[in-house]
């Protein structure tokens, strides 16, 4: 009887949580008040990526926390609807469309990994509803419904390698993850490099979470090149670098320059064996600008010391602030107004990685380019940097080699 | 009142579909105020269909296979297929271009048909699913030893599709498609949706019938001979791995077509869908719902994935997995029969206790009945 009775609790409880959800179903349905402005934040907070997208999100909601205290949008502040994307593509399409049908937002602010961008692109443009993006990509893209904040090729991987061919590195070896945006990336750069006369001396794929990089070393040390142009993704990175060190190489005989290293990705590696490592991106924890010390104080205030800024967190924090610029120019919140205020230019925001200005035609940022080295602490210094922000080109339509490598997708 | 009690799953089917049926209309006439729940129970109903498919393997005939992802995935890409040249005009797209290749590779042609697709969207899984099925039950793998050959040969396939990334584009999958019916997303394309919707509505009631059908005969008592002792079918002279190989047939062209079904909506498919975990989410699904009835897998399929969908927004984004995990254990420990087993455990007794009716022998009788089915499953 007592067992019975212990069942039957249990069995109330789950339906009680059953029922719950399905209150909360009918109630997120509920329109925006009077003083304030619904925006979406899409990021995957379990699941594969929720680590690296956990820091984009916090950065979001540290720039919304700001301006709600400096007083809001057009008056009203900002409240945000968080959903969870799970790290799975078609769940981030699946709420992508509960964000903008069902919670009615005016925004989202999203995404991490192409996949998932790819998969809400169309859901985007269908509604006719707009999407920020804050992570440095594979380019190739320009859709009217998303904002580009990240770094589209020629703002990152492109200049990387400019720099590296300057300073006379000859044989270049391509290692990446094996998905979109290492495989796109390895196309441009092997154009770039023939273009410019020299050598690939070798092209490698990883799987997503392989931990064995054995075979890949051994041919690493048979090609002999003078870098390692590194396009590995999450943990493939950790386990790369660590079978590297305990084959004692360091920085000294296997350079490499690193795409999707950032300063959260060093403090998973260790400073000990990436120091003197070559990364690109537009932003660093150490980049000296006034509203850089700002942002750092910020962050490390709301979400603890032990956390860092990195470039995607930056980016991140920008398109919210892009977003107010955009509203306030458009003197509206709504998706058409705010694209066509987007569209007429001149919408800048003072970044903590300096003056950022959307690019009215193909909706990415003119950003400053800065190449780093990683220093034993664990932070990574600026080695090199664009004298003033490099205009966006996805499409590398500027670029006589590109051109004429076909690099560009097809009508 | 007698032939409820006996239909009482076919009364509970109906009762869902009316009330997805109405769905739309309820839409339509401004009760409710987004058109995304909609496309949600649209991908419900897709989830559904393969959920029926693993009830007849797994709750029917006892073999639990942890790859199924892999035949929805199949069937989501050959949807996605023929849709990706719908929408591309037969030329090639990018992902090839990007591969390297300048004409549509000769795996991509019979894709060009609607007919040729649909084909394809079930011959391809049939037909892996027979040549595996036939070896395997020939040699009387059983239990814990199909499940690991089930799960490695979806992880083999998820490697596959992530390595011929200019055929197949990789884990960012095929993605820019319309559905069959053309755009389905945004006011203006609501007929489309509708029509969608319908559509998938009466394949699903379709498949149930069939299986319901096929459950109620002699075929499905023989399943459950298999299930409940193998060794004991054999002796009695049907050919066991026959059956098995036929059913597992079957549940994987039901999961291909629940695959098609999902890309429609979805408007995308990747490789996440046929990796183990997902397939393990859609065994979870009948499991909640409840085993061998049929109706507890669509019951399951539906209650799962709403909760998912609303439980992971708003104040509960960060915990919401704990809860659902939660919901699962409590399930799987205490309540073998799910939700199904449930209901028609405790309801009988609530409706005796309202009506205070002599019936009482009738409710201890159904009670043991189906404590003995609990227990058989527990074996």
């Amino acid at each position: 009887m007592k067992k019975s009775r212990l069942k039957f609790i249990l069995a109330v409880v789950a339906g009680a949580v059953f029922a719950s959800s399905f209150s909360g179903c009918s109630k997120s349905s509920s329109q925006a008040s009077e003083q304030t402005v619904k925006v979406g934040l899409l990021h995957s907070l379990t699941g594969a990526m929720a680590i690296s997208e956990k820091s984009v999100r916090d950065a979001e909601v540290l720039a919304i926390e700001e301006i709600n205290a400096a007083g809001g949008v057009l008056g009203k502040k900002i409240e945000y609807v968080e959903e969870d994307g799970a790290s799975e593509p078609s769940t981030f399409a699946t709420k992508a469309e509960k964000l903008i049908n069902s919670d009615k937002v005016s925004t989202v602010f999203g995404c991490w990994t192409s996949s998932s961008r790819k998969a809400v692109k169309p859901v985007f443009e269908e509604y006719g509803a707009l999407l920020w993006y804050p992570v440095q990509y594979e380019g190739m893209e320009s859709s009217p419904n998303i904002i580009y904040t990240g770094a589209a090729p020629n703002q990152q991987i492109v200049p990387a390698i400019e720099y590296l061919i300057e300073k006379g590195y000859k044989k270049f070896f391509l290692l990446g993850s094996d998905y979109v945006f290492p495989r796109t990336a390895n196309m441009i750069i092997s154009a770039q490099v023939k273009a410019a006369g020299l050598e690939i001396a070798g092209e490698e794929y990883a799987s997503m979470d392989q931990t064995d990089f054995a075979a890949i070393i051994s041919k690493i040390e048979a090609a002999k090149p003078d870098v390692i142009i590194n396009t590995l993704n999450g943990t493939g990175n950790v386990s790369f670098f660590k079978q590297m060190a305990e084959k004692n190489h360091s920085s000294e005989d296997y350079m490499t320059m690193s795409f999707s290293i950032a300063e959260e990705e060093v403090a998973t590696i260790g400073a000990d064996i990436l120091k003197g490592h070559m990364v690109c991106w537009n932003y660093y924890q150490t980049t000296d600008t006034e509203k850089n010390k700002a942002f750092v104080k910020a962050y490390k205030g709301k979400f603890g010391e032990n956390r860092v800024t990195s470039d995607p967190a930056e980016a991140a924090y920008d398109a919210v602030y892009l977003w107010k610029a955009a509203c306030e120019k458009a003197n509206s919140f709504e998706v058409e107004k705010v694209l066509e205020a987007i569209k007429g230019g001149g919408i800048s925001f003072d970044a903590p990685e300096g003056k950022v200005e959307i690019n009215g035609e193909n909706h990415h940022l003119a950003k400053t380019v800065r190449i780093g080295v990683v220093d034993a602490s664990g932070l990574i210094n600026e080695v090199y940097a664009t004298p003033k922000p490099v205009e966006p080109d996805p499409y590398l339509k500027t670029y006589d080699w590109a051109v004429a490598a076909g690099v560009q997708p097809l009508e | 009142m007698k032939f409820l009690k006996k239909r009482e799953d076919i009364v509970c089917f109906a009762c869902i579909c009316i009330l997805l049926a109405f769905m739309p209309i309820l839409l339509n006439y401004g009760v409710l105020s987004s058109s995304s729940i909609v496309l949600f129970l649209g991908k419900c109903i897709a989830f559904a269909i393969a959920a029926i498919g693993i009830d007849l393997i797994w709750g029917y005939t006892g073999i639990l296979s942890l790859g199924h992802g892999l035949y929805f995935a199949l069937g989501g890409y050959a949807m996605a297929m023929y849709l990706k040249l719908q929408s591309t005009g037969g030329k090639i797209t990018d992902f090839m271009h990007t591969g390297g290749m300048t004409s549509l590779p000769l795996i991509w042609k019979p894709f060009l048909s609607l007919p040729a697709a649909m084909l394809l969207m079930i011959l391809v899984p049939g037909g892996i699913a027979a040549i595996v099925g036939y070896f395997i039950f020939k040699n009387r793998v059983k239990g814990v030893y199909f499940s690991i050959i089930s799960q490695a040969l979806a992880w083999a396939a998820y490697s596959i599709f992530i390595a011929l990334s200019p055929y197949t584009n990789g884990n960012v999958g095929i993605t820019e498609i319309k559905s069959v019916f053309g755009g389905i997303k945004g006011p203006s394309n609501q007929r489309n949706m509708f029509l969608l919707f319908y559509a998938s509505l009466l394949l699903m009631i379709l498949i149930f019938a069939f299986c319901r059908f096929l459950a109620g005969r002699k075929f499905g008592k023989i399943l459950v001979a298999i299930r409940d002792g193998e060794n004991r079918a054999y002796f009695s002279g049907y050919q066991v791995s026959k059956y098995k190989t036929f059913v597992y047939v079957l549940s994987a062209i039901l999961a291909a077509i629940g695959g098609a079904v999902f890309a429609n909506f979805n408007g995308s498919i990747t490789p996440s869908q046929m990796t183990i975990s997902y397939s393990i989410t859609m065994v979870i699904w009948v499991a909640i719902g409840g085993r061998g009835t049929i109706i507890g897998a669509v019951i399951g399929a539906f209650l799962v994935n709403l909760c998912e969908y609303s439980l992971s927004s708003g104040g509960l984004v960060e915990i919401w997995q704990y809860i659902i995990g939660a919901v699962f254990c409590i399930t799987i420990i205490f309540f073998k029969g799910g939700i199904t087993g449930l209901v028609s455990k405790y309801f009988p007794i609530i409706l005796k206790k309202l009506s205070k009716q002599d019936n009482i022998n009738k409710n201890i009788g159904k009670i043991e009945r189906s404590r003995a089915y609990e227990h058989s499953n527990g074996s």
